[in-house]
């Protein structure tokens, strides 16, 4: 699998991909940490990636380990903005040697689209169709574009995790509040 | 080999069944009657299995100790404890109680502790089993 | 007189969502062509309770609980998790001896729940008294669970910064008299899956997932390394104090030296996984040092601190079915949470049942999808779903199907 590929550290991964992208990267930061008596250390990288390039980006990525670990994709209502983070992990298998590699990509709510990955990670399927249905993000060249935690009869329009007019509040009915 | 199981099973026939049987051997056809019968002594409850120590039970309050501070209801997961303002006290309601014991970590006189009664179901969310105050 | 045409089709067969060969709810609906399975489709979304939405409305104290019933066999990892994230974030030091603490906790929570489901293996091919002889020796596990944390399911032993209970001197000699009853009795368990002819005949070349396929689909936990991908957070980034522990990836190759990635492979995994867990609680009672067991005993203190700190982080753990991520995002000023996204592992392991049910027989699916260990309350967010169908087989009917084959084969 990857047994000749030498294996970068995180400093040399970061500047791999700018290299690439050059200025299309921002707010980079490498998080390490120590845990345990034995005080090992594990590195987090965390990434903020330019629409633009955001599947460029994941195939740089499948260079550096050929079957990346896409963990989820985890989603924050900004305002203005919805921000997708997608949790990879590289180089398992080492041990001590794994690396969380976390990119995030914001996109405008007048127009919330992005690329699927499933073509490069065919394990993304179910992740990116939660966030179509909970954020209201379109996802262009899904293979599969039904509901998967919702039901069918769950109204158009109303996307649980935003925090704006379109959220949940209408819906929700606090079944404790009775005479105590 | 073949009938790997059949040794325990065979073994098993001459042993005290594992299960505890709580409260009688067999279901009682009527349970009113059952519970009668053992008001009265003719019928006995085969008792459960030894809690252990440090069980988390019903909870038990000591009203004097209380200051009022507030902070288990701060903490409480579900909404289980009610303030009383006029008294400076607290009211737990066990139908909601998860039995956490995080009020008991936070509170800063020691007042609360946790019993090991474990018996408490009860068909009306507010009778006075389920209120501790 | 004119012959009719006729041309051949497919059965849709749905199967679900109160569900014929797993505990909880799942719908399947397979395309079936006589008994051979051609395709399958998986809707999910049967248990959904808001969890994550619920948590945007309470402070992180209270969120420990509510993370804990999310799901009753990993109802250990789901508050470590959370407590992970929460730590990497205000960069809280968790004291040594906690570390060692919350490892015997994990450990013991693996065992329980690999030891559960040995059993719902066995009841799904229909040896029903291997069911009762594995609960029995889980009885004694929980036994143990009560004595050291207060209940036998929702422990309630993590706090952000270490854990509520210690482990005294006075608690060991039960603690040695449960793990020898284990490994007694881990021998029967041995002979009865690896060494009798019932379980290899039913789960040998059945349910076979490739390497490429569980790389490809991120599958994780036992599904994942049954198939001899060497996939395992405890090794590959450790956390608590695994680094200081003598641990190694368990896949099947250990046993039998060759990897097939089928359902008799995942029943290796996790039988050696039980032996490695109760090696890893030796050691630990063995290398604990003394010390403090939380990092602020004073939870006032504490939820302050959480108050003032901002940031976002993700947290990882090894359950028993694969990789747990937490991700957690705290504003500066305020009590609750902005985002908190929960990814259980069943929800990578789905992904996977479509290439390993396609080419079996319908008396194969409980078997092939129980192998997976589903977990579906972790997985799940919402409400139930009518499905209007003409042809339904329930689970009774499936379960007897299994058991019939069964049968047949031995005769």
């Amino acid at each position: 699998m990857m047994a000749g590929k030498k294996r970068l550290n995180p400093e040399e991964i970061v500047k791999s991909f700018k290299d690439e992208f050059k200025a299309k990267i921002k707010n980079t930061r490498i998080e390490r940490r120590t845990k345990g008596p034995s005080k090992h250390e594990f590195v987090h990288i965390w990434m903020k990636v330019d629409k633009s390039i955001f599947k460029d980006s994941v195939k740089h990525l499948a260079t550096l380990q050929k079957y990346p670990h896409l963990a989820v994709a985890s989603g924050n209502d900004l305002g203005k903005t919805i921000e997708l983070i997608y949790h990879f992990s590289i180089y398992y298998g080492v041990p001590l040697g794994e690396i969380s590699i976390n990119i995030s990509v914001e996109i405008p709510k007048a127009k919330p689209e992005i690329e699927t990955i499933c073509d490069i990670i065919p394990g993304a399927l179910i992740t990116e169709r939660e966030k179509q249905e909970m954020l209201g993000v379109k996802i262009k060249g899904i293979p599969d574009s039904r509901r998967v935690f919702l039901t069918d009869d769950f109204p158009e329009g109303v996307y649980p995790w935003r925090k704006d007019e379109t959220g949940p509040q209408k819906m929700i009915r606090n079944l404790h509040e009775v005479k105590k | 080999m073949k009938f790997s199981m059949l040794p325990q099973v065979f073994a098993q026939m001459f042993k005290k069944p594992f299960t505890n049987k709580f409260p009688a051997k067999y279901i009682p056809s009527s349970t009113t009657k059952f519970l009668g019968d053992v008001g009265s002594g003719k019928a006995e409850i085969i008792p459960p299995i030894e809690t252990p120590e440090g069980f988390r039970g019903k909870i038990v309050y000591d009203k004097d100790r209380c200051i009022g501070c507030k902070l288990c209801i701060k903490v409480c997961p579900s909404d289980a404890i009610e303030f009383k303002p006029d008294e400076k006290k607290v009211k737990f309601y066990l139908a909601r109680c998860v039995f956490c014991a995080q009020c008991n970590d936070i509170c800063p006189v020691n007042c609360l502790s946790m019993s090991n009664e474990f018996l408490l179901a009860d068909s009306d969310k507010y009778s006075k089993d389920l209120i501790v105050e | 007189m004119k012959t009719k045409q006729t041309t051949k089709t497919t059965y849709h067969i749905p199967i679900g969502p109160i569900h014929p060969a797993l505990k909880e709810p799942v719908a399947f609906e397979f395309e079936i062509d006589g008994e051979r399975i051609v395709d399958v489709d998986v809707s999910l979304g049967h248990v959904h309770r808001t969890v994550e939405w619920s948590a945007t409305k309470r402070n992180p104290i209270q969120i420990l609980y509510l993370a804990e019933r999310i799901c009753g066999i990993c109802a250990y990892c789901h508050p470590a998790t959370f407590a992970l994230a929460v730590e990497n974030i205000t960069n809280i030091e968790v004291p040594e001896r906690a570390e060692y603490l919350r490892v015997i906790q994990a450990e013991l929570e693996r065992i329980c729940s690999h030891v559960l489901w040995a059993g719902v293996a066995a009841h799904e091919i229909g040896f029903d008294s291997v069911l009762f002889l594995t609960w029995q020796i889980r009885e004694k596990v929980l036994d143990l669970t009560e004595y050291l944390t207060g209940n036998r399911i929702t422990k309630g032993i993590v706090t952000i910064g270490g854990v509520r209970r210690d482990i005294t001197k006075e608690h060991h000699p039960k603690i040695f008299e449960t793990l020898n009853y284990l490994k007694d009795n881990f021998e029967k368990l041995r002979k009865v899956y690896l060494d009798d002819k019932t379980f290899r005949m039913r789960a040998q070349e059945c349910g076979i997932l490739t390497e490429k396929d569980a790389l490809k689909l991120c599958a994780v936990g036992p599904t994942a390394r049954g198939s001899g991908v060497k996939k395992d957070v405890r090794v590959d980034q450790a956390y608590f104090s695994y680094a200081d522990l003598d641990i190694e990836c368990v896949t099947p190759d250990m046993l039998t030296g060759e990897v097939n990635g089928d359902v008799y492979d995942r029943i290796i995994v996790r039988l050696l996984e039980v032996k490695q867990s109760i090696d890893l609680i030796e050691q630990c009672i063995d290398k604990m040092p003394a010390g403090d067991i939380v990092s602020e005993p004073k939870v006032a203190k504490v939820l302050a601190t959480l108050k003032k700190a901002g940031g976002e982080s993700i947290g990882l753990m090894e359950a028993p079915r694969g990789e747990v991520i937490h991700y957690v995002k705290l504003v500066e000023g305020e009590e609750h949470p902005f985002t908190w996204k929960v990814r259980a592992p069943t929800y990578n392991n789905i992904m996977p049942w479509i290439p390993m049910l396609k080419g079996e027989q319908i008396a194969d699916i409980p078997i092939v999808a129980a192998s997976t260990d589903p977990c579906m309350s972790c997985t799940n967010r919402v409400a139930i779903v009518d499905s209007s169908k003409k042809y339904e087989l329930n689970k009774e009917e499936l379960h007897r199907l299994s058991v019939e084959k069964t049968r047949r084969l031995m005769a």
